[in-house]
Parts: C-alpha cells; structure tokens; sequence
C-alpha cells in the first residue's frame, strides 16, 4: 500500500489542490505542542509521505517526526487510512531533536543543554526535560524515588490562595474576609438580584444555613433555631427583610422620625441617645464579629446590621426600654440568649440571629428585632451596663416624664414603625403602659433588670413559652387564660405565634391577647421577677397576680400577704379577692 | 526508531476541589446544578500529570494533597512511550502550558489534561468537567465573583515541574 502513494506526491506537493486523483486529498491538523498546521494530503497516503510534507512545512527531518493519531504512534509503513485518519481530524506531532528535546525546530539546542539540570543520571546523551525522568527508554526509572519523596511531602504549593486548600470552608472563610474588607463587593452581592432570588427562597436558604457546622453547633445548643428555620414562613419574611433594602431604609427613617419626637420630651433625652451609642457600639461589634463566624450573616445580615442599631434605636422611644429587650424574645433563636453563651459576645449575636437577618417584618416585629436580642444579650452579659443605664439619672427623670405623660409615650410608640402596622398591638401596649411604667418606677423591677441571672431566667421562661408554642399552639390560648407562666418577655409568644401560625402577618386575636398577658405578666414579672427569678419556667402567684397586687394595695389593701392569699385563692380575680379580703379582715 | 508497540493505560483523575459543596450550594448560590468544582490529572506511566499554578506538574498517582480522586475515567491506551511523552511535555511547558499561562478560567488544569489526553489517546475528557469555567461564568454570581477568583490559582502540588530550570 505504500507504494501505491507514490504517484501521488507530486500532486501532494501542492497544498490546497483538490485534484481528484488516485486518492482524494484530506486536510488533515498537525499539532505540535506549540503549534498547529493543516497539512493537505491524499487520503490513501502512507506515513512516509504525510512526513515529507510535515518535514517541509514544520522544517525538521523527517526522522525527527513522531506522529500520533488516536493513542498510536504511526509508524512509517503505515498508511493514513489505516489509522483512521480522515478529513478535518487532528494528528499530534512531537518532533525529537538530536537531544530529545524541544521541537518547535527552534532553541532546541538550549533548551537541550539547560535540560540536563537536575535530571537523573542518564546513560544516554538525551536530556530529559523533566526533572524526574529516567534514561530513555528504560520505562519508568528508579531515580525518581527521590523525587516521589518530595512530592509526598511537599505542602508548600499550598500558596495556591485558598483554592490550594482542601478544605472549602476555608474558602469560605477567605472570601466572607475579603466581602468584609470590601463592603462595596458585599453590597454588590447583596445587590444581585440572583442573590435576592436565593434568599426569597426558604428552603434553599435553610439549606445554606444549616450547612454551615457553625450553625449545626448552634443549633444543637438552640433548638429554637431549627424551630424557626422549620419555619417557612419566618424565613420568607425574613429574607424579604434583608432583601429588600428599601424596606429597611424606610424603617431607619421611620426610627429618625420616632427619634425626633424623642428629643421635645423633657428630661435629657439627648443623655439617652448618648447613653444608646454606648449601647450601639458593642451591638455593632458584635455585629461585625458575627459576620466573622457565621458566613451566612454575611451574606444576609450585612444590609441588616445597619438595622439592627436602628431598632435598637426603635426601643428608645418606648417607655420601657429594657422592658422589650426583656419582652423582646430571643424569637428565631428562640431564647438563644439564654444561658446559652454569656460569655462571648461574638457566638451570641449569630445564635440570636442566626440569619443575620431583621425578622422585625414578622407579624409581631417589635419584639422580633435582632437589635433587641443583641441587646438583651449585652445586657445580660453586662450587668454593669444595665445598672449604668438604670442608674443614670436622666434615665429615671425619663421614666418619670413618661410614665406621667402617657400621651407622648402612645404617640412614641405610633411612630414606631415597628407598631404601625399593628394598630391591635398599639392598643394593648398603650393599654398597658401605665402598668409598664409603674413598673419601670419599681426599683425591684430595675434590680431585676440588672441582675444578670433573673435575666436569664426570664430568657429561659421565654423560651420554655416558645418552645410551648410551637409544640402545642392549640394550647397556648387556654394556657394564656390560665395565666401563663413566666412571660416577661412578652415578644416572645406573639413572635413564637407567627412561628407557630403561618398566617402571621396581623396579629390574630390569640396573640393580642397573648400579648395582653405578656405585658400583664411582665408588669407583674417584673416586679415578682426577683423573687420569681428562681423559677424558670413558672412563676409564683405573687409575680402573676403582680398587677392585681398593686391594684388592691393602691386600693387600700396594705397586707401584702393576705392580698395574696386572697388572689390565689380566686385565681386572680380582683373583685373576688376583695370580697375575701373584706370578709376576713375588718379593713 | 525507538517507538514501541507498547500500549500504556491512560487514565483521568477527577477530583472535586471544593468537597461535595458544590454539590449543595451551587443551585442555591449560582442558580444551577454544578456537581462538583473539577481538578483532573491525566495518569500514565505511572504518574499523575497536572498542570497548576506553577505549571506543568507531575507526582504519584493519588499522590496530591487532594489525595485520592473522586472519579476516574478510562481514557483509554496509547502507544506514547515515556520519553516521547516527556518531549512533548516539554515542550508544552515552554509554550502553552508555562507557569505564568494559567488561568483559573480559560487555562486551567483542565484545558491541560484535555489536550493531553487528545495527545496521548486521541480522547477528549468528559465535557461537564471542560464546560464547568464557562458554566460558572453564565451564571452572574461567577460573574461577580471572577475577579475574585481569577487571581487564584490551583495548585496541589506535586513539584515535579516539567521544564524547570
């Protein structure tokens, strides 16, 4: 077959000639490492002759040619056809120098000379190129080992950045640095509505968190987090939040507007908001340390960490301002704050917000706020902090011009933006505000406040209240009239009812009156709470029936104890008790 | 001639560099399906050929820091001996495939193991692992990321580089 191609080559000669002749020509790709040529042959040709064209077109002798096709090497007597190749098909070319060096017909000579650095000890004059091959054409070569050994052990081409880890959480932890060293590539992101998509979806999200080991830890440690990512409902409205950043835009403004009102009350408001940066500022270190451990704050939380002080801010304006962060229920982390971690600032800000993410759209938001939670976490944390706040002067002229002016305080609370759509909730909080603010007035409802571990008792009551709700939300109503146990933390039920209710964007009326209670318990708590601090998840008759205490005590009824008894033994009922309390005493 | 008729096994090794995460967040993060971020080296001859950051690389099979490969495909025989092979790689890692040519995107690891497996067997490598840069990068978060990324580099390193000097 080969010889039959010999009356070819004078038509091969010349490329781009399709003369029909005894073969039809083929233009077959000749690819050598550093380049590629079409070479115009006849399809029957031997491997003799597509050599000759490739010597003349790649300038090297034709024994210096190794042709390969399809794993094989073409050997001279082979033909074209034989092996297959066809029209339009590549044929790989290595082309050997003397020194089994480079191809290329050019700098084969240096490249040969340098070559010989650091390879085996070669019989053979060929340098290898690489430097762990052996002589030629002893297959595999024993001088290798040495170099197997270093490449083994060889960890240094790690410097790969971050791809070179194994690991992609570390990845991970190189990007979340370099989005937080960036804030203008985070708000890009936050920006991409591709981004925006994933986090509409709840599912995918709650995928993405619960991913994350760090979350799976705090989630082992808090099993209200996994309560409220089971929530899809929690979860749209968050991501909605963080998402929509016109939606927490409007919020600050709303807070400003609430804020300004703030400053016409009398008695040194300035020295509270001066009072709140000092508040603000570690929330928002801690808000930044939460970005550091949980990436997927990062990625939600970012546009929220500008709320988070802003709903803090928010609670300025209420007469209570420990109140809500006390009634403010750890709500998604679910009483995370609670004796979880008091220690570190930095795990507690991602546990009670493991999204990052504002929950304030929630049905109840006011106590939903993440600004709360931290802040609650601060204070627990912090006893010091709250006996600052408590103590300061201007924070008692404050409770007084409040608790005297309720007008201004339902007018604050209008305008909390948190409120405005809960016309239901405004009513009871305004409802309540006298009782709130006596008990504000109650140095033992402060004492309460600033000691650490009756906050934490009352995190845990909320958190046995949630945990109540979403196991039994059936239950809750008939709880609630019972008197439910241990809700100072009056957010937390009317958080933990969205949970529980999907349809929780209004307050149903189970929550109103829920909330009712809550208020009722902490103005009750509040005052019972440090002797109440001791029960966890129940409270004694005297911080239940706290209100109708006071009620009878202003009455007239100064015997504290038979005002109890008489309480208990009617279950709470104020007329009743005087009754029993006019049949057994002569006052 | 010194060119054997010796078949020697070519076979690809694909690992998945980022752990199976790919897998989970990619439909959530990049809005499609990725299984697996790729990293292939080509095995023949006893040896894993890759290319990285510092070019042309070669260590035992299995022998990267990645360890052992999630897949391996069988691409077949070739006749290519050793030696031949090593003058073709040379000369690849003067030209295409130096150090300084790689591109997280467009000149990777896998463009490498593709050419060389069309090389050696006349094989490309599975397409879902030579699809996977323009993948990422249809998707506007691969977009958003890829200054990011281009300034990475793969490299698990073997440090046995071809061409050296």
């Amino acid at each position: 077959m080969a010889e039959q191609g010999a009356a070819d080559p004078v038509n091969n000669n010349n490329n781009n000639k399709p003369e029909a002749s005894e073969g039809t020509i083929i233009k077959v790709t000749v690819k050598t490492p550093k380049d590629k040529e079409e070479i115009a042959i006849a399809e029957d040709a031997s491997v003799t002759q597509f050599k000759e064209e490739i010597s003349k077109r790649f300038k090297a002798k034709q024994d210096q040619l190794v042709l390969i096709f399809a794993g094989k090497i073409l050997k001279d007597g082979d033909s074209l056809s034989q092996h297959g190749i066809k029209d339009g098909l590549t044929v790989h070319l290595v082309i050997k120098t003397a020194h089994k060096a480079t191809d290329g017909g050019s700098t084969s000579a240096s490249s040969s000379a340098s070559t010989q650095v650091g390879s085996s000890s070669t019989s053979s004059p060929a340098a290898n190129p690489a430097s762990t091959t052996g002589p030629a054409g002893s297959g595999p070569a024993p001088t290798q080992t040495p170099n197997l050994m270093s490449g083994f052990g060889d960890l240094a081409n790690l410097a790969g950045l971050g791809m070179g880890s194994a690991n992609f959480m570390e990845l991970q932890q190189q990007m979340q640095r370099q989005l937080m060293s960036n804030p203008e590539m985070l708000s890009q992101i936050m920006e991409n509505p591709l981004v925006q998509n994933m986090m509409s979806n709840p599912d995918l999200m709650r995928q993405m968190i619960v991913a994350n080991p760090q979350m799976q830890q705090l989630m082992e440690r808090n099993p209200e987090i996994s309560h409220m990512l089971n929530n899809p409902e929690l979860m749209r409205q968050t991501m909605e939040l963080a998402r929509n950043p016109a939606m927490m835009q409007e919020m600050m403004r709303n807070q400003d507007r609430a804020l300004s009102n703030l400053e016409s009350i009398p008695g040194g408001y300035n020295a509270l908001r001066r009072m709140y940066t000092d508040i603000q500022e570690p929330m928002f270190s801690a808000a930044r340390e939460q970005f550091g451990n949980n990436p997927f704050s990062a990625l939600g939380g970012a546009s929220d960490s500008g709320v988070q002080p802003s709903r803090t801010e928010n609670r300025e304006p209420l007469p209570n301002p420990w109140g809500p962060p006390n009634s403010s229920n750890p709500s998604e982390s679910g009483g995370a704050t609670t004796g979880s971690t008091s220690t570190s600032g930095t795990t507690n800000p991602s546990v009670s917000n493991p999204l990052g993410i504002n929950p304030g759209s929630l049905g109840n938001g006011m106590f939903n706020s993440p600004g709360m939670q931290s802040l609650l976490q601060q204070i627990s944390e912090n006893p010091q902090l709250m006996q600052n706040m408590l103590s300061a002067p201007y924070m008692r002229s404050m409770m007084q011009s409040l608790a005297q002016n309720p007008e201004l305080a339902s007018q604050v609370m209008v305008n909390n933006p948190l409120f405005a759509g809960n016309p239901q909730l405004q009513e009871q909080f305004r409802a309540q505000l006298p009782v709130f603010l006596q008990q504000m007035q109650n140095p033992e409802a402060l004492s309460v406040m600033t000691n650490p571990r009756a906050m934490q008792a009352l995190m845990q009551i909320q958190q046995g209240l949630q945990t109540l709700q979403t196991e039994a939300p059936g239950l809750m109503p008939s709880l609630m009239t019972g008197g439910i146990p241990g809700v100072p933390t009056g957010g937390a039920a009317p958080a933990e009812n969205p949970a529980s209710s999907p349809s929780s964007a209004t307050t149903s009326p189970a929550q109103q009156q829920l909330m009712q209670q809550m208020l009722q318990m902490f103005a009750g708590g509040g005052g019972g709470g440090s002797g109440g601090a001791g029960s966890a998840t129940t409270q004694t008759p005297e911080v239940r029936f706290q209100t109708q205490l006071e009620q009878l005590s202003a009455m007239g009824f100064i015997n504290r104890e038979a005002n109890l008894q008489a309480l208990i033994a009617t279950g709470g009922d104020i007329n009743a008790a005087i009754e029993r309390l006019l049949g057994s005493q002569p006052s | 001639m010194a060119q054997s008729n010796s078949s020697f096994p070519v076979k690809l090794y694909i690992y998945d560099l980022s752990r199976g995460m790919a897998r989970q967040l990619s439909p959530v993060m990049l809005g499609r399906q990725l299984d697996g971020i790729w990293h292939t080296g080509v095995v023949v001859h006893g040896k894993e050929f890759f290319f990285g950051g510092a070019g042309i690389d070669n260590c035992p099979p299995s022998g990267t820091m990645l360890g052992d490969p999630d897949s391996v495909v069988d691409l077949g025989s070739t006749e290519v001996n050793e030696d031949l092979f090593k003058v073709y790689l040379d000369s690849l890692a003067e030209s295409t495939y130096s150090g300084d040519r790689y591109n997280v995107f467009e000149h990777n690891c896998n463009t490498f193991s593709n050419d060389v497996a069309q090389f050696l067997t006349g094989r490309k490598i599975p397409s879902y692992i030579t699809d996977l840069p323009s993948e990422i990068l249809s998707t506007p978060f691969g977009q958003a990321l890829r200054p990011l990324l281009d300034s990475m580099a793969i490299n698990p390193g073997g440090n046995n580089i071809t061409g050296q000097r």
